[in-house]
């Protein structure tokens, strides 16, 4: 069940190749700015939010979403126009192990799906959020932050992303059996989360 | 479906995953299984939680700004690639363009030709009824030369109440008032006379259409119009066309406060 970040991307565009197959054409005449602009950018709050999720951090989200736009950019002529969202959260993705690797190896080693250690990282604890929601709510989000990365990016791409399980099978280069299995686990790790009971 | 096979979809029912069939065995099983609805339910009341309680982060502004220069930047060092078919897309384009640039216009063009037709026909109906209404003895309905008889009697019988003066000092005593069919609907008329001549003052609630002009002739009638605060004015008469607009322009004042 462990996987590694792959070192480059491979820009494939991902929804049904059938979707929008007569703009496709069309769109080859834009210049990559206009399509980045066009199909990349809408979904930017998308980008920044699996980002902080994954990074847990404001600073290093926006590093990475700036890395996965530059990304994006030089990929952006080999984007259907159908699924840029998935398609730019699969470079942002890549966009963030990346960085993990220079900056954080030891959560790539330690998050090798197996681990449920559950106890809090204190990393995980935003002081800025903190004032801003109340005690029993932040729990949640706490919860949320203190999952494995593998449990972590699956459940932010279903329950805050809303994509199905082909979607995240393949911006997580999983196989669906396993995006289930995942997200079990995740769904299963926050139910019985100490730090939701701690605040209930 | 037992327990068993319903526990292992549970999570991808919830998550709308499951195909129809199942779905409906899946529905049929959580109806009568306890157990198993609860199993659902807790999926579906951690997913509220998480919707309400998990911050969704958005992009802050300056981020925006950054990822934008940088965009520009790394777009400004590459130098642009040849494209060979481009020019028919471009062409396409442009054609494209000029085609909803001439829909537009065409549309606006119509629309102004209509508009401008309704007014023609409003002041040729407005004509034929003055005609009639002076060459019979429909002329006048309510007979008075007090406004405060004269509006009473036009807002019971219309959905909106015109402003009536009686301009007697100025040279154009208020005779009465009638009620007229135009354009499919009623509209207060008021009768004043000037000198020897009667004119005819359409009033309605201000209308939405293209700028009628201000004076015109129809068959040997002068029609003047004038729009006020609230109402459209539209007077016809056989009296002169100067006295006529400045007339019906004093009575779009709307100045009632006399």
């Amino acid at each position: 069940m462990s996987y590694s970040a792959p070192a480059e991307i491979i820009p494939v565009g991902i929804g049904p190749p059938e979707s929008g197959l007569g703009r496709k054409a069309w769109s080859k005449d834009l210049s990559d700015h206009t399509r980045f602009e066009e199909l990349v950018l809408p979904h930017l709050d998308a980008a920044y939010n699996l980002a902080r999720w994954l990074t847990r951090d404001v600073n290093d989200a926006e590093d990475v979403v700036q890395d996965a736009c530059v990304r994006a950019l030089k990929y952006v002529g080999s984007l259907n126009d159908g699924g840029a969202r998935a398609w730019f959260l699969t470079i942002v993705r890549h966009a963030f192990y990346d960085w993990c690797k220079r900056n954080r190896p030891a959560e790539i080693a330690r998050d090798d799906g197996t681990a449920i250690d559950m106890a809090v990282d204190p990393a995980a604890v935003d002081p800025e959020q903190a004032l801003l929601r109340s005690a029993e709510s932040k729990a949640l989000a706490d919860a949320v932050a203190a999952l494995p990365l593998a449990f972590r990016e699956v459940l932010i791409l279903r329950e805050m992303e809303e994509l199905s399980y082909k979607e995240i099978a393949r911006i997580a280069e999983i196989p669906i059996g396993t995006v289930m299995s995942r997200l079990a686990r995740a769904r299963g790790l926050l139910q019985r989360s100490p730090l939701l009971h701690a605040a209930n | 479906m037992n327990c068993k096979q319903a526990e292992s979809l549970v999570a991808a029912y919830a998550d709308g995953e499951v195909d129809a069939l199942r779905n409906y065995s899946m529905n049929r099983h959580l109806q009568g299984c306890a157990g198993c609805a609860a199993k659902h339910r807790s999926v579906l009341s951690l997913r509220a939680r998480i919707r309400a309680e998990v911050p969704y982060f958005v992009a802050s502004p300056a981020l925006q700004a950054r990822v934008r220069a940088t965009i520009g930047a790394v777009q400004a060092s590459v130098p642009p690639r040849p494209r060979p078919t481009g020019d028919r897309w471009r062409w396409l384009s442009g054609g494209v363009l000029a085609g909803c640039t001439a829909s537009v216009f065409a549309w606006m063009l119509g629309t102004t030709v209509l508009a401008w037709h309704a007014n023609e026909d409003f002041a040729v109906a407005a004509v034929a009824t003055h005609v009639r209404a002076t060459l019979g003895d429909h002329l006048i309905e309510v007979a008075s030369s007090d406004r405060h008889t004269v509006k009473p009697w036009l807002s019971a019988r219309l959905d909106y109440s015109p402003p009536v003066q009686d301009l007697a000092s100025e040279g154009f005593p208020l005779i009465g008032g009638r009620l007229d069919y135009l354009e499919r609907r009623p509209v207060a008329t008021l009768v004043y006379r000037y000198h020897t001549h009667t004119i005819d003052v359409f009033v309605r609630p201000e209308t939405s259409r293209a700028p009628m002009p201000e004076l015109r002739t129809v068959r040997g009638f002068n029609v003047a119009h004038a729009s006020g605060p609230s109402m459209d004015w539209l007077a016809v008469s056989d009296a002169e066309p100067a006295v006529l607009s400045s007339f019906v322009q004093r009575l779009a004042r709307e100045d009632v406060s006399q």
